[in-house]
């Protein structure tokens, strides 16, 4: 149990993510139904079949909220009644657990009319949305508010329906972009669903606004604060969204005045867009998880700290000796200790206790070559693909320098454990953290022959192509919700302010080798160069972390 | 441990510590030089609280003791104690309102008598 508390904080973020992501997907579902597909459904050829798929993709959205949304009130449930020592009676009446069990009766409730077979009467199912909607803003920072709470409360429940009428109801509409064939269905389609979109990202920015004003306050917050932070990185992909939006809406244009306008690329841009779009959720789940930046006046990075700790500074190449580190050292001195009082010595760090491991200078000067070196590893990947795209053919070998890089982790991400340390691998495998790195490591092996296999033509399949992106992507978002682990201590919010632009150079990355997979003609083209530069960015970003 | 760079390939699922969200915005009286005997402490939030479903907890030398709460104010935690001379940890967990749990220590000193 007390492990499951230690991973509370993140499995949480994770949860709230895919509670949003399903919460999106089910009432952009329904607005999407009600909105575009039954009032177009007898007008279109496929009319039936697009209200019958949309009803679908809703129902199951609705069906990962019942899901992702009870297995979260278990996690928050089990935490309390083994911290406080109470039994789950007391836990049951505690206002976040009614919204959820609320929040969980609507969406099934949903679920079972969207994937039933006969169609359910939108007020029903607006009514439902409704009760969501509510509960899931009871259950936000607004809540808990000392002030201004009912303004914060209702901008809350825009910013939720905003998000789910636009990102939420995407994915319906790269179904109904794959279904319709003909122009002016899809030009129909696509402008119905074009002032939906614009609808959806008023709510957002007149939330945001409020949002900007009662949680943020200064400008300094923005970058002083954990909240300030993650809010820049949501906007920055905010503003990526409203790109690739305004792309599909020149489209929808187009095929005004010429109906036979290919579409391909609107159906591309709209599968980046769920991409980014379910990253921002991830994003907003992990803000939800720091407080406002208002609340936090002390301890605020400022201007100068930033500047001072990005100074230019050659890359640390050279390490410092695994004797040096805190916990080797600490080691030896309690085995002097119990040579002299002749008992076995003490272990200076237990793996999976929970307590974190002693650090000192020398583990700084080792962390930020571990960083260095990587990012020479991921700078040169992105120089490879950069003469690659330029028509280098023995460059598409870069998968390869994965292997070196799995293999550089693999010896220092834990200097205690084996091979460098005494811990022994298995006994090592107990602490999360260590096991985590060892995962990681596996998988870059086996991304990095993936990628070989499909660069070299030995693996034709055209789906192993699409493995480097979602993953590349699937990790940019992963690490936006790392980032979020602090309480803005000084120092990890430095940390910070270098780990979300790597995130977010992760995401573009990954998208845009989608597109570059996915898409044709000029998007395709210029998306080749964007990842590889990406690469570059990461890695430049990588050669200039510090920590102190 | 930060050993790892974080974003390198991109596929890493980490773990950190419980991420914070209901914060300690003040302790009264102030802890740091207290005389021993009994005071009535209040640890203040940023928000709301659950104080039903929040606790208060007084540690020494790996000895833990409840510390009962009493009525306070919805952004509060309130209890009285009763502080024998030392070093002592006030360790607080609060429910804010919109379901974040939250843990800190507030670092007690009771001078000798």
């Amino acid at each position: 149990m007390s492990l499951l508390v230690d991973l509370f904080g993140y499995l949480s973020i994770i949860l709230h993510g895919l509670v949003i992501v399903g919460q999106s997907v089910a009432l952009g579902g329904v607005v999407f139904l009600l909105a575009l597909a039954r009032p177009f459904a007898g007008g279109l050829p496929d009319g039936e079949g697009l209200v019958r798929h949309t009803g679908r993709i809703a129902g199951w959205g609705a069906v990962g909220l019942a899901v992702a949304e009870a297995s979260m009130l278990a996690l928050q449930g089990a935490v309390l009644t083994d911290t406080l020592e109470v039994g789950p009676g007391r836990v049951v009446g505690a206002s976040f657990m009614v919204a959820g069990l609320v929040k969980v009766a609507a969406a099934g409730l949903l679920a079972l009319l969207l994937l039933g077979r006969r169609a359910a009467p939108g007020p029903v199912l607006l009514g439902l949305c409704g009760m969501v909607l509510a509960a899931a803003a009871a259950t936000t920072h607004a809540a808990a508010r000392l002030e201004q709470a009912p303004l914060l409360l209702a901008a809350s429940a825009l910013h939720i329906a905003g998000a789910s009428i636009w990102v939420g109801g995407i994915p319906c509409f790269v179904m109904a972009l794959g279904r319709l064939r003909d122009g002016h269905s899809l030009r129909q389609v696509g402008a119905r669903f074009s002032r939906l979109s614009m609808l959806g990202v008023l709510c957002i920015l007149v939330s945001a606004a409020v949002f900007s004003l009662l949680y943020i306050g200064a400008f300094e917050a923005v970058y002083g604060t954990a909240y300030g932070v993650m809010a820049g990185a949501k906007a920055g992909l905010f503003g990526l969204l409203l790109l690739l939006g305004l792309g599909n809406f020149m489209v929808v244009e187009r095929l005004r005045r010429d109906p036979a306008t290919p579409v391909l690329r609107m159906r591309r841009f709209a599968e980046v867009e769920i991409g980014v779009g379910f990253s921002i959720f991830f994003a907003a789940a992990s803000l939800t998880s720091v407080p406002p930046a208002v609340d936090l006046a002390k301890d605020r990075v400022t201007w100068s700290e930033i500047v001072e700790r990005n100074q230019p500074r050659m890359p640390r190449l050279v390490s410092p000796d695994r004797d040096a580190l805190a916990l080797p050292t600490l080691q030896a001195k309690l085995d002097q200790e119990g040579a002299a009082a002749r008992l076995a010595p003490q272990a200076a760090f237990v793996p999976g206790s929970g307590e974190l491991p002693a650090r000192n200078a020398a583990d700084v000067a080792w962390s930020e070559y571990n960083h260095h070196w990587s990012g020479l590893f991921v700078a040169l990947i992105g120089a490879l693909g950069l003469l690659e795209r330029a028509g280098v053919r023995w460059a598409r070998h870069w998968p390869l320098a994965l292997l070196g890089m799995a293999g550089f982790l693999f010896l220092r991400s834990d200097p205690e454990v084996w091979p460098l340390g005494e811990i022994g691998f298995w006994e090592s495998l107990r602490d999360v953290e260590v096991l985590q790195h060892r995962i990681f490591v596996v998988l870059i092996v086996m991304f990095a022959m993936f990628e070989w296999g499909v660069r070299t033509g030995r693996w034709k399949r055209p789906g192993l192509a699409l493995v480097f992106p979602v993953l590349t992507a699937l990790g940019g978002a992963l690490l936006l919700t790392h980032s979020h682990a602090i309480a803005n201590v000084k120092e990890q919010l430095l940390v910070e302010l270098s780990h979300t632009p790597l995130a977010v150079a992760g995401i573009v990355a990954g998208w845009s080798r989608w597109l570059e997979i996915r898409a044709d003609g000029a998007v395709r083209r210029w998306s080749g160069w964007v990842w590889p530069v990406c690469f570059v960015l990461v890695g430049a970003i990588l050669l200039s972390y510090r920590e102190a | 441990m930060r050993r790892l760079p974080l974003a390198l390939v991109a596929l890493m699922l980490s773990v950190g510590p419980a991420a914070s969200h209901a914060i300690l915005i003040e302790s009264t009286p102030d802890l740091r030089l207290v005389p021993p005997g009994a005071v009535r402490v209040t640890l203040r939030f940023n928000s709301r609280i659950d104080a039903q479903r929040s606790k208060l907890e007084l540690r020494r030398d790996g000895k833990v003791q409840a510390v009962p709460l009493s009525p306070g104010a919805e952004d509060t935690l309130v209890a009285q104690l009763a502080l024998l001379p030392g070093a002592w940890v006030l360790r607080w967990q609060v429910l804010a309102v919109d379901g974040h749990i939250t843990r800190g220590d507030v670092p007690v000193m009771v001078a000798g008598r």
